[in-house]
């Protein structure tokens, strides 16, 4: 568990997101907060990743899509929700294909970034808090 | 007459009447089911009028435009998807929004109440569109992405290094929004629109004001207006030095697209100062803000473009870079027409259609169309570069009209609204539009068609006969949303 305080690789599934989210977390990787200096990083291949990195309220059509990569995250893993709408308390909460949130998707997450988005340097603070825990 | 026979005529004067629109040269605005059997389309002239054209069902059936207007091949499968209701002489009537998971008898957008039971527990794949034949490989990309990116499925026929045919099985992000809105008291309307996209929702908030306004004949002030300009704007600049960032990334030069975060990331902060949000969300609702914070814009305005003449030439400099993009991921002008592209994707062909120019708000304002041809990925690299700075003198001159305090309190929607009205707005991506149906104050119908809907079919003609490999900067040339797409 020691080697997860020094580096936490990710990997992004969207699911059903406006895509305000998913800029703000391309803007974690900009020169300006430049996770990579903090051992955080995108991977491509769920079963390189510690956390999987969840946005948008879970559509019906990826929510499947959704469950298979999480099913290839290797164990010990986390579950991160990033955003209202994955957090079960967003704007679509209530439209017919939404899911209401990863909770309801898939399963409780193990952290979850609040806002609409959440701030690019809040989500970077939380994400290192987690490491340190 | 007897039946047979009116039902034919019903037929003819659809596709006629809707034929005769195109040919005069109106833009097609919307393709838009109702409940009650009825469809219209929505056609606007270069002169600022609006026309519908109406058909109605007979047995859940209409006459497909499909064959003689290919921009409506998507709506027309929506249509049938979302009220099952079926042009008849469809080409290509495969589902576009829903999923083998969805109950048969589901149409969520024909019935008030939820009819709904419980999603079929199967894959959600739908049948693709692919070439067969020998030496001929099928990849396919997605939903999930190896980055940060929305979702979609991408169904690639390739041969050796080349793509034959790109199917794009958009609508993985479908959640319903339209539906949402029905029944929705119209102040809780107002976040959901804000979000149908982040990265057009200033052209969201605009379409919901100006079709509201429309329907309780409010008189907007003119410093009112002036703010609006300036935040349609602020998402021009924001959406296109996105986009701009985004096309250096697609073949490695890493330093251009850096330095364009950088630049995109720097307005961002500065609008949210400013606006109290970092993509505007529910900023145009907000309406006394502006003469005070007026200063604080010029300066953010200042120091963009500094960084923006060191970025242009940084850009400008690299041969190779317009080696990259020359002749890559060409869209023919006929084709954009013919397939009813919008915005930048069109402009980039040669066509000079911007919706600001028709647009009353922008009435005191000349608006510059880049005069582009080429229809590749380096001319929507160049069509991009001359908006940002349009963009900047617009803002500018709107600045300059704001004169004095604006006392100016929010204006208050009236809740008992009826009426039908069309909205439509130049967003970063395109004539967006609104199709909006009010009866005593609640949404009955509310149909979005964005920019980026019109776009999708475009940008899988455009990678046909392209490398796999410039399949990415192609793409990023669009940078077309999924959210707004598949609401
Ligand atoms: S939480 Fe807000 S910003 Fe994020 S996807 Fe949902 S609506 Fe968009």
């Amino acid at each position: 568990m020691n080697q997860r305080k020094k580096s936490l690789q990710l990997r992004h599934v969207d699911a059903g997101s406006c895509n305000a989210c998913e800029q703000e977390l391309t803007a974690l990787l900009s020169k300006d907060l430049d996770i990579q200096h903090y051992g955080i990083d995108v991977v491509a291949s769920p079963r390189h990743a510690d956390a999987l990195v969840v946005t948008g309220p879970v559509t019906d059509t990826m929510q499947p899509a959704l469950k298979k990569v999480w099913d290839a995250v290797p164990k010990p893993r986390q579950l991160i929700a990033v955003g209202d709408c994955a957090a079960g308390c967003g704007v679509f909460q209530n439209a017919y294909a939404s899911h209401g949130g990863v909770e309801s998707a898939l399963k409780k997450p193990d952290l979850t970034i609040r806002g609409c988005p959440p701030d690019p340097a809040k989500i970077l603070d939380m994400l290192r808090e987690m490491m340190q825990n | 007459m007897n039946e047979a026979t009116q039902a034919e005529e019903i037929r003819d004067n659809w596709i006629q009447d809707n034929i005769s629109r195109k040919n005069a040269g109106d833009v097609l605005l919307a393709l838009t089911g109702y409940r009650d059997n009825q469809i219209k389309t929505h056609w606007l002239s270069a002169d600022g009028k609006m026309k519908a054209v109406t058909t109605t069902c007979v047995d859940a059936q209409f006459a497909s435009l499909s064959p003689s207007m290919p921009e409506v091949a998507w709506d027309e499968r929506e249509i049938h998807d979302l009220f099952g209701y079926q042009p008849v002489g469809h080409p290509d009537l495969r589902p576009l929004v829903r999923t083998p998971r969805w109950p048969d008898t589901f149409f969520p957008l024909q019935k008030r109440s939820d009819d709904f039971a419980q999603w079929n527990d199967v894959e959600p794949d739908n049948p693709a569109k692919v070439v067969e034949g020998e030496g001929i490989t099928i990849m396919k990309v997605g939903p999930t992405h190896a980055g940060i990116i929305e979702s979609g499925h991408f169904v690639f026929s390739i041969i050796g290094e080349n793509i034959l045919h790109l199917d794009a099985h958009l609508f993985q992000n479908h959640r319903g929004v339209e539906k949402a809105l029905e029944s929705l008291p119209i102040q809780e309307a107002k976040p959901l629109i804000s979000r149908i996209c982040g990265a057009d929702t200033v052209s969201h908030q605009y379409n919901f004001l100006s079709a509201m306004e429309n329907l309780a004949g409010r008189r907007v002030p003119e410093s009112v207006e002036w703010q609006r300009i300036i935040l349609l704007e602020s998402e021009r600049i924001l959406s296109h030095l996105n986009d701009l960032a985004q096309i250096p990334a697609g073949v490695g030069f890493t330093v251009a697209h850096q330095r364009g975060l950088a630049m995109k990331e720097s307005w961002q902060k500065g609008l949210a100062a400013i606006f109290g949000h970092r993509f505007l969300f529910d900023a145009m609702y907000q309406e006394k803000m502006m003469a005070s914070k007026k200063e604080q814009l010029q300066q953010l305005l200042v120091s963009l473009e500094t960084m923006w003449m060191k970025w242009r030439k940084l850009v400008s400099r690299q041969q190779g870079f317009h080696d990259r993009m020359h002749g890559v991921g060409v869209v023919k002008r006929e084709d954009a027409e013919q397939l009813g592209a919008v915005g930048v994707a069109l402009r980039a062909t040669g066509v000079s259609v911007d919706m600001r120019t028709i647009m009353p708000l922008y009435r005191h304002n000349r608006i510059h169309i880049p005069q582009v041809t080429g229809g590749d990925v380096e001319a929507r690299f160049q069509v991009r570069l001359q908006e940002v700075e349009h963009s900047f003198a617009l803002i500018r001159n709107a600045l300059e009209h704001l004169q004095g305090k604006n006392q100016e309190a929010s204006w208050r929607i009236p809740d008992d609204l009826t009426g039908e009205v069309v909205s439509y707005s130049e967003s970063p991506h395109g004539l967006n539009v609104h199709v909006v149906q009010m009866k005593n104050g609640v949404i009955e119908r509310y149909h979005v068609r964005s920019g980026a809907y019109r776009n999708w079919p475009v940008l899988a003609l455009a990678v046909a006969g392209n490398a796999v490999a410039d399949f990415p900067l192609i793409n990023k040339s669009f940078e077309l949303c999924y959210s707004c797409a598949d609401r």
